[in-house]
């Protein structure tokens, strides 16, 4: 696969993970707020804003409306719902021939409908509505990218972003909900905002399912970041990009491999191996910033690797 | 029998007068018209289309119109406009109702632009090694040699099967008198067959019956009979890597690109995934280099290799040309195509039909005045308001002057353009192009068409039976380029 094809694939596919998590985080929010006071309302958008990267833009602005307008529709905030599907759609453009008709106009038609949303500015009506079509549609798009597509080495490109994304989102939602992030969100999380981070990772079920409803804040660091099988955990993430390393560039020499491979191996272990009292027990804001730290080196060492090596190293 | 057909008997010459949905604005102007004879009854051949229309509400047409547009925006097939920093995506216009072309004009079509093609790639062989053309005078060396598109590094190269150009789009108008003939030939990098693919799937999807009791010729097999040609221009028989080169994204040929490295299953390259090591052409691929043996380019030949052609170019790849020289690689069309198809030597090719293959001419040429003879320059001075002055080396409708179009200020200045530089122009009597049924705002009228059909040349000669049909959407435009607001119909070849 032509290294070129290689990057955008997995640009296209992180975009598309930040897309959906912005929708439903937004999707989230807005559900919850119904049932909260208005202050716990508030320091709830502060988390959604910090972990979609928008506490500069947004400072002091506590208006429900234009932080929905900012997070969803607009350009100028790189991390915005249609920022990110653009970048997706820009990226999934030039390597159109490498996608199925079904994947390339599942994106292309979600993103045509946001932004024919945006122009006519009658999403004010029914937000939450919005967002869960959209999350709907972003589904969709999951589905047919697995259904359609060969699961050759573009599909593990698409896979190991997708994960890599999710891996380092979670991790933040994580530290925002675990950290010591007073300066930014003002309140300790309650029962309710517990519940709100489960729903935020569409973790709120399976959570029950293995931990009962009864909502303890370790229990929930304990399933979102090691549960081997739930699709949002760190460790099911870790797994696939584990898994996708193997299974892209297949015939790369070994020495070529090394370092990638080794990196990965010791990302899997500690996500394998550590206990999560261990982490309670220590900082978990170091152990969060170490495993997204990590998946930045796998990142980098990819790239070196697979996509923007010198010509003279292989000639 | 259709309703317009018996309401047209009682109102010769305009079908109009009918008055009846969807033909109530149709009316036949001097140039033929595809779907009426003169009489106003329709030609056998679009009598069930007709009949069709007349019977379907407008507001189905419209619908129908529209699934077809959207079916475009979703599947990508549109250009960006920018205007005041907001970039608007827009489809290229596409009208639902087919051009047809009945059995017996496409045998004639296909036979002479066979013919055409046979002939355009003996003289480019001829002119890139004796040019033995030169030395009988059958043209002026001025006009070879002379040619910003003559390619000296092409000469005395060769080139499998001595075909030069691989991939042709011949564009033919229809005369009044219902005569195919040839406007202008394609050589360097033909585009629109995409659109000849993608508006047979819409259109079919719109008149499913139709499309099937009409007997239509299948065009699906276009990107395999590309792949094949490509195969054949080179010796290495496994795993033959092709490549289809494009300058990117922002080109507005992309989707074009990317659909047929698609259909084709074979690797879309811009310049920087390509290197040239050893005179050897690599894909820089995940697992390492790739040896690349056929590029399709889509590029100009100004672009393709900085270090031989334009310097300041960046979409093409350093060493390519060297690589080719050496027989590494085969590019698609080779390059210094454009030499044989700038308007000048347009004139010539019925010459250089009868001068290479000893045949006569099977399509005709419009009727051409070189102003670099004095006596055609003065005849176009003098007529500039019936003619149509177009510059040599230039496509795309651009450098051209339309004479009953222009104001007298705009024929005086170009007069004077002309007399400077007289070796750089052509002039053409203008040329009422056919008109075909388009729908227009929920009717149906007549729109001036041309038609494109491409003509794929390697081992052997293929035409699909099918084409690119341009058209003109202003009421009375004759300019169908889709760069000045034309659109594009889906063209049916009947199979008797």
């Amino acid at each position: 696969m032509l290294s070129r094809v290689a990057d955008s694939l997995y640009w296209m596919s992180r975009y598309i993970e930040r897309a959906e998590h912005t929708a439903r985080l937004i999707a989230v929010k807005l559900e919850a707020m119904v049932e909260q006071s208005r202050e716990d309302a508030e320091s709830g958008w502060g988390r959604v804003i910090a972990a979609l990267s928008a506490e500069q833009r947004l400072k002091g602005c506590t208006d429900t409306a234009a932080v929905v307008r900012e997070l969803v529709f607009e350009r100028l905030n790189e991390s915005s719902l249609l920022s990110s599907l653009s970048f997706a759609r820009e990226n999934a453009r030039q390597v159109r021939e490498h996608l199925t008709v079904e994947v390339w106009e599942n994106l292309n038609r979600l993103y045509l409908h946001l932004q024919s949303l945006d122009r006519e500015e009658n999403w004010r009506h029914n937000p939450s509505h919005l967002f869960r079509d959209a999350l709907q549609a972003l589904h969709a798009l999951g589905g047919v990218t697995d259904s359609t597509l060969s699961h050759g080495e573009g599909w593990y490109f698409l896979e190991m972003g997708r994960h890599i994304e999710r891996a380092q989102l979670v991790c933040r939602l994580l530290n925002l909900h675990f950290g010591p992030t007073q300066s930014i969100v003002p309140n300790t999380p309650t029962y309710f905002d517990w519940l709100v981070l489960l729903k935020f990772c569409s973790a709120f079920e399976p959570y029950c399912k293995v931990y009962t409803a009864a909502i303890r804040p370790e229990k929930i660091a304990e399933f979102l970041l090691f549960d081997a099988e739930f699709p949002h955990s760190v460790r099911f993430s870790i797994d696939r990009v584990c898994e996708a390393l193997t299974r892209v560039a297949p015939a790369a020499p070994p020495g070529r491999r090394a370092r990638v491979e080794r990196l990965a191996g010791r990302l899997k272990a500690s996500a394998d191996f550590t206990q999560i009292d261990e982490v309670m027990r220590g900082s978990i804001a170091r152990f969060l910033a170490e495993i997204a730290d990590k998946c930045e080196q796998i990142h980098e060492a990819v790239y070196e690797a697979y996509i923007t090596y010198g010509a003279e190293t292989v000639l | 029998m259709s309703s317009a057909l018996s309401f047209a008997d009682d109102a010769a010459n305009s079908p109009s007068r009918a008055g009846r949905a969807p033909y109530g604005n149709y009316r036949l102007g001097p140039a033929y018209d595809e779907m009426f004879a003169a009489d106003g009854a329709p030609r056998p051949h679009y009598a069930a289309l007709c009949d069709r229309l007349a019977n379907l509400p407008p507001e189905e047409l419209l619908r129908r119109q529209q699934a077809c547009e959207t079916s475009f925006l979703h599947q990508g097939i549109t250009f960006t406009v920018y205007s005041d920093k907001q970039a608007t995506e827009r489809i290229i216009p596409t009208d639902l109702l087919p051009r047809i072309v009945t059995a017996a004009e496409w045998a004639r079509i296909e036979a002479g632009l066979k013919q055409r093609i046979l002939a355009l790639n003996c003289f480019l062989r001829d002119i890139y090694s004796d040019g033995r053309v030169l030395k009988d005078g059958l043209l002026p060396r001025s006009m070879i040699y002379g040619s910003r598109h003559y390619r000296r590094e092409m000469r005395a190269l060769p080139v499998p099967h001595d075909a030069y150009v691989n991939v042709c789009g011949t564009d033919l108008v229809r005369r009044e008198d219902g005569a195919f003939v040839v406007l202008e030939d394609n050589l360097r990098v033909p585009s629109g067959v995409s659109y000849m693919l993608a508006n047979r799937d819409v259109v079919r999807r719109a008149f499913p019956g139709l499309f099937r009791s009409q007997g239509v010729r299948s065009i699906d097999h276009y990107p395999r009979e590309l792949l094949a040609t490509l195969r054949s221009l080179t010796p290495v028989r496994e795993d033959v890597s092709i490549a289809v080169l494009t300058p990117g994204v922002f080109n507005s040929a992309y989707f074009e690109h990317a659909f047929l490295a698609r259909q084709m299953g074979v690797e879309l390259v811009e310049g920087r995934d390509l290197l040239v090591n050893d005179n050897i052409v690599y894909a820089r691929t995940t697992s390492g280099l790739k040896r690349i043996d056929v590029i399709y380019r889509r590029i100009d030949d100004d672009f393709i290799d900085h270090l031989i052609f334009r310097e300041d170019s960046s979409l093409g790849v350093s060493g390519l040309f060297n690589a080719y020289r050496a027989g590494n690689v085969v590019i698609a069309n080779a390059l210094g195509t454009g030499v044989a198809d700038d308007k000048a030597v347009y004139s010539y090719v019925p010459r250089l039909i009868r001068y290479y293959l000893s045949e006569e001419p099977i399509l005709e040429n419009v009727e051409t005045f070189l102003c670099r003879e004095p006596k055609s320059l003065s005849h176009v001075l003098a007529n500039l308001d019936k003619l149509v002055v177009k510059a040599v080396g230039e496509s795309g409708g651009y450098g051209m002057l339309v004479g009953p179009h222009a104001s007298k200020g705009e024929r005086e200045a170009f007069a004077a353009k002309l007399k400077a530089d007289p070796e750089n122009y052509i002039a053409q009597p203008t040329i009422q192009l056919s008109t075909a049924p388009t729908l227009v705002d929920g009717g149906v009228e007549p729109r001036h068409v041309d038609l494109r059909p491409f003509i794929l040349h390697g081992e052997k000669t293929v035409l699909v039976p099918g084409a690119f049909t341009r058209v003109a959407l202003r009421r009375g435009s004759l300019v169908v380029n889709s760069s000045q607001g034309g659109g594009s119909k889906d063209t049916w070849v009947l199979s008797q």
